[in-house]
């Protein structure tokens, strides 16, 4: 072999070995770095039915669960209140009859989310179970995800807020987004959310979530038998919240 | 050979910049060096009759790697829903302060972490 045919067959094979290697790396790293027999969300997709037949139209104690629960900002004041979940009232006629509803709003939780989408910096993320959740570590305030969501479920902490009422869990810092959860603190550890408790300790009963991907669940059959609905379906975002009455 | 740098007024300008610079850099050199030895900040570790008998890492790890611990529990509850054992609402069971505990450090040190700005610790 002469000189040039060594390093030829060197270089050749230094190479074939290093992108190989490089190769092998970034393949292995696409993807979640938990593997997927160890992730617990896998196979899950909570979803929500709100019965709006049930539901009271006076009633506010969802909001008031979820102000507590989840330590949302709450100021008296409209300019800087948060609402994870709040009641918009809906005025429309059906033949020469008025009628007006008051309809529970939050985080669909969309499966196709576009606050996910335009989200900079993968702060806004849909899990693997399917909530789409903001981590508030991450997040650095543009307030995209605000603008892309077409339900306007998302709110800018403006202010501090001194009160805790919740000191197991976190509150938001001045100059995060945020939204409703569907309490997946709660819903790891089994429990159901906090306006689901709620709304069963008051009687009215209005909130389920379930588990959509469970062909046995109470929210399975209730999707795909009665007729819900659920809102701007037009729009290609897939929401997850599903009224019953709407 | 005479290297042409202007007049003198040009390397006075040139040279007092580059002066103040080295001493602003020597002095956090030299100031670390002398910080070596000197007492370390004392730290309160209360162990009210917990339940625990020792911390979820020994002292040595947690003292020079807390943060790591910590950004790998929050990445496993935040991202993967994994809430397990380790939490960090449960190193407040035996440091119950965090003027005598967390604080001490940060303050020797200089640093502000904003963990508290969300997460309660008394
Ligand atoms: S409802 Fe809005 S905040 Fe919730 S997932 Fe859809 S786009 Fe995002």
């Amino acid at each position: 072999m002469d000189r040039r045919d060594f390093i030829k067959t060197t270089g050749g094979l230094i190479l074939t070995v290093g992108s190989g290697t490089y190769a092998f790396r970034i393949l292995s790293a696409t993807g979640v770095s938990v593997s997927d027999t160890d992730n617990p969300l896998i196979g899950k997709k909570w979803g929500m039915v709100i019965d709006l037949t049930k539901c009271r139209p006076d009633c506010t104690d969802c909001l008031t669960a979820c102000r507590t629960e989840n330590n949302v900002s709450f100021h008296g004041d409209k300019r800087w209140d948060n609402h994870w979940i709040r009641k918009v009232k809906i005025e429309g006629e059906v033949g020469h009859t008025k009628v007006e509803k008051m309809v529970p709003l939050l985080c669909n939780h969309c499966d196709n989310p576009p606050c996910a989408q335009v989200c900079p910096v993968k702060a806004t993320y849909k899990r693997d179970d399917g909530i789409v959740i903001v981590d508030h570590h991450r997040c650095i305030g543009c307030r995209y995800c605000m603008i892309a969501c077409p339900y306007n479920a998302r709110q800018f902490n403006f202010k501090n807020d001194e009160d805790w009422p919740n000191e197991e869990r976190p509150k938001r810092s001045h100059g995060v987004a945020e939204a409703c959860n569907l309490c997946a603190h709660r819903l790891d550890v089994g429990q159901m959310p906090a306006c689901v408790e709620a709304c069963q300790k008051c009687g009215a009963n209005a909130i389920l979530v379930g588990d959509l991907n469970d062909p046995v669940s109470e929210i399975n059959r209730i999707t795909s038998t009665l007729s819900v609905k659920r809102i701007r379906e037009d729009l290609g975002t897939e929401p997850k919240v599903y009224y019953l009455g709407l | 050979m005479k290297i042409n740098i202007g007049n003198n007024k040009t390397a006075v300008f040139v040279a007092i910049p580059i002066l103040i610079i080295l001493i602003l850099i020597l002095y956090g050199v030299i100031s670390n060096v002398v910080a070596i030895g000197s007492e370390p900040p004392q730290v309160l570790l209360e162990r009210p009759d917990s339940k625990y008998d020792k911390c979820v890492r020994d002292t040595e790890y947690m003292r020079f790697h807390h943060w790591e611990l910590l950004r790998e529990i929050r990445e496993n509850v935040v991202r993967y829903g994994k809430r397990g054992e380790e939490d960090i609402n449960k190193c407040k069971e035996c440091h119950t302060s965090r003027v005598n505990f967390c604080d001490q450090c940060h303050n020797a040190v200089s640093m502000s972490p904003d963990c508290f700005g969300c997460h309660n610790y008394p």
